[in-house]
């Protein structure tokens, strides 16, 4: 079990993963590197959720960290298939090809 | 304890190991530095891969299979993931539990059966395929 | 699991049979007509078992979800919106090239996520109910791309979604750690002794806010709308009906209960921030609204608005006046029953009037001109939804908004209520406009196809239209049943 007084510090470095991801997500303009910060985003949470479980003492934290797991994965498996479908239309992997909708 | 003195015992190990390893690789690098002989062929600046020249860029494509597999992996990993959990509690669940994992596998079997069915494993390309049946049909 | 635990779950294994058995059927031949009977007989049979178990008193049914009465009434809304989006998907698919059966195995997941989420009381269902839903929805949105049915914005629509889909999940689960960490608490009536009452500690006023950032997105509040016309406009008619109804709905009616169990409304910068979310809602919605040429863009500023308008009555739940509470819930159940009705027959006009095989939707301004000379039927029906969306009287949408006007003055949100009613003015403007076109005479080359409306869409369309007026005219028996449902709340 993890000093509680620890927790601080892994809700902070949980919140600096977040962030990034975050950051990278409204940057990048490549959907590969996108899906990457998105995962950092989960992966954060996931974190996040562990630090609290051990916290507590409880095994909730880890359950909720195997649904983020999971999640996770199916998320890039749909969206690794949308990528396939955006490069063989545009040849790129670059989001501002996608323009059209507007307004 | 305090807070302080607890984070330095919690610490210190990492610490310890963090100068290890930074010591241990300086050491690695700098010996051949000043040991090794200079000589300066044609392929010395080369990276080394198994002893094959590696040939062309690096930023090749990657065909489309491989990342079809690759998610295939993540999804059917993610299966033992959970098998897992089950198992260390197989006892505590009884057979709830087991008809319960039991559920679980036959769902992602059936996922299995339509990918294999859909063509998903298929591990060759449309070219391959394309060819293999032109030789059938002659 | 005992075995009336197991009874209880019935209705949700039954929904999670149907995509396995679609599953096994599509891997060894496909067949559009049997999948979808197959999807119909599943719906079917759910809702009777779900419909079944009603007055037996709540059931927690492990320590995820919970059947009473609320839930059951939202299970119940979602599959028969759902039976009938996917009947009126039918003839749109059977005219497309696209693999069409996945759209029932989809469609069926994405059931199951809602009916998960409607039925869950705790973090976890929550969790997995509302993300099984989003994948599987813009996994719907993406999966067409592909034939020669393939419009360009779909694949834009499907990344945009996917994005900002995982982008909320991220602030979901951020949210609700934040909580846990905090109160060590997944359940929401275990968090109803702790949230909003200790001098609560940044944690949970984060995670809170988190929490409500995440469905935000997934409600399309403002300012965290921006997806919505996008994705509504790219993503295939059929595909935008299920999205905009069972998607919202299902999100709004589990955040009510969230709320209420949790006992979040007593965090008071919250509820101030929704108070805000509630006026730009309204106003932006209508507001760009106004400025739309594409008809499904028009719609989903309107169903930003509208969900603006549920907010009047979802903040008129935090009031400390019991009967006053109990109204503003009653108006929150009533209104998302009015709004599934009306956007399902303006969506479901759209996807019959569409032709996939022509790579084009029925969209603009263009196809709707002179309707009422070339097809009265469903002029009549498109009519009536937008006419209940705008709130004339005699039809649901009126009812429905004069139950939320009601929850607002009796809570003494006066601001929120002045916002409503500038709001309905506005939108007053567009509706009309819309059926002003359609009694238009028509063009000389009219923009939409001869062909005959087939009998699945005359059927649910009549029958939508039907229930939109007649609810509109004795809201009575509506209004018992949501009276019912709402009590076992809090």
């Amino acid at each position: 079990m993890v000093d509680v007084a620890l927790i601080d510090h892994v809700f902070i470095l949980a919140a600096i993963l977040f962030c990034l991801g975050l950051v990278g997500v409204l940057v990048r303009r490549n959907i590969i590197f996108m899906l990457i910060s998105m995962e950092i985003m989960l992966n954060a949470a996931g974190l996040a959720f562990i630090a609290a479980g051990s916290a507590w003492g409880q095994p909730d934290g880890q359950v909720m960290f195997l649904a983020v797991v999971t999640l996770g994965a199916a998320e890039v498996a749909v969206a690794l298939g949308l990528t396939l479908l955006l490069f063989r239309r545009y040849q790129s992997v670059d989001v501002d090809n996608l323009k059209e909708l507007r307004g | 304890m305090s807070y302080g003195a607890s984070l330095i015992t919690h610490l210190w190990p990492l610490v310890l190991f963090l100068v290890l390893v930074i010591g241990l690789i300086s050491l690695m690098l700098a010996g051949p530095y000043f040991l090794g002989s200079r000589r300066n062929a044609r392929a010395t600046g080369e990276p080394y891969e198994c002893g094959i020249v590696p040939v062309g860029s690096a930023q090749y494509h990657v065909p489309i299979p491989f990342y079809l597999f690759a998610i295939f992996f993540v999804i059917f990993d993610l299966e033992a993931v959970f098998l897992f959990a089950w198992a260390v509690a197989v006892r505590e669940t009884g057979w709830a539990g087991f008809i319960e994992a039991l559920v679980f596998i036959v769902i992602l079997l059936v996922a299995l059966l339509y990918l294999w069915r859909l063509g998903a494993l298929d591990w060759r390309t449309f070219r391959q395929k394309r060819d293999r049946a032109s030789v059938l049909l002659r | 699991m005992t075995m009336t635990e197991l009874h209880a779950l019935l209705p949700i294994i039954v929904i999670a049979g149907i995509s396995v058995v679609l599953m096994v059927m599509t891997a060894f031949f496909r067949h559009q007509r049997l999948a979808s009977l197959i999807t119909y007989g599943g719906f079917i049979a759910a809702a009777v078992l779900v419909a079944g178990q009603t007055g037996s008193g709540p059931q927690q049914a492990t320590p995820l979800l919970i059947m009473d009465e609320y839930s059951r009434f939202f299970s119940l809304v979602i599959l028969v919106t759902s039976l009938a989006a996917t009947m009126l998907a039918y003839d749109y698919l059977r005219r497309s090239d696209v693999f069409k059966e996945e759209y029932y195995i989809l469609l069926s997941l994405a059931v199951l996520g809602a009916v998960v989420l409607v039925s869950s009381n705790h973090f976890a269902a929550f969790f997995i109910g509302i993300e099984l839903m989003s994948v599987s929805l813009f996994a719907m949105v993406g999966y067409m791309v592909q034939g020669r049915t393939r419009r360009a914005v779909t694949l834009e629509a499907s990344v945009k979604y996917m994005i900002l889909s995982g982008v909320s999940s991220s602030f979901l689960l951020f949210g609700i750690a934040l909580v846990y960490a905090d109160f060590g608490v997944l359940s929401f009536s275990g968090l109803h002794s702790l949230l909003g009452l200790h001098s609560t500690s940044s944690y949970s006023q984060i995670g809170a806010a988190m929490i409500v950032v995440g469905l935000a997105f997934k409600l399309s509040w403002v300012p965290f709308h921006m997806w919505t016309p996008d994705v509504y406009e790219g993503a295939p008619v059929p595909v935008t009906a299920f999205l905009a109804t069972v998607s919202k709905v299902s999100v709004f009616a589990i955040i009510v209960r969230f709320f209420i169990e949790s006992g979040a409304f007593r965090l008071e910068a919250l509820v101030q921030a929704l108070v805000w979310i509630a006026v730009l809602s309204m106003l932006v919605g209508n507001g760009l609204a106004l400025l739309q040429q594409n008809i499904k863009r028009l719609l989903a500023y309107s169903s930003i608005a509208h969900l603006g308008y549920l907010m009047v009555a979802f903040i008129a739940i935090a009031g400390s006046n019991l009967a006053n509470t109990n109204l503003a819930v009653e108006a929150t159940a009533f209104y998302l029953v009015a709004y599934i009705v009306m956007s399902l027959i303006a969506f479901g006009i759209i996807t019959t009037l569409s032709s996939p095989e022509r790579a084009e939707e029925a969209e603009t301004l263009a196809h709707f001109r002179g309707l009422f000379w070339q097809k009265p039927g469903l002029a009549t029906a498109m009519g009536l939804a937008l006419l209940s969306l705008a709130g004339i009287p005699l039809t649901i949408g009126f009812v429905g908004k004069f139950y939320v006007f009601a929850a607002g003055v009796a809570g003494q949100l006066w601001l929120l209520v002045g916002v409503l009613i500038v709001g309905s003015a506005l939108g007053l403007y567009y509706y009309l406009r819309l059926i002003m076109e359609m009694c238009k005479a028509p063009d000389t080359e009219p923009a939409i196809s001869r062909e005959e409306t087939p009998l699945e869409n005359r059927v649910v369309l009549s029958a939508l239209g039907l229930v939109l007026l007649v609810i509109g005219i004795f809201p009575n028996g509506l209004i018992t049943t949501v009276h019912a449902a709402v009590a076992v709340l809090r």
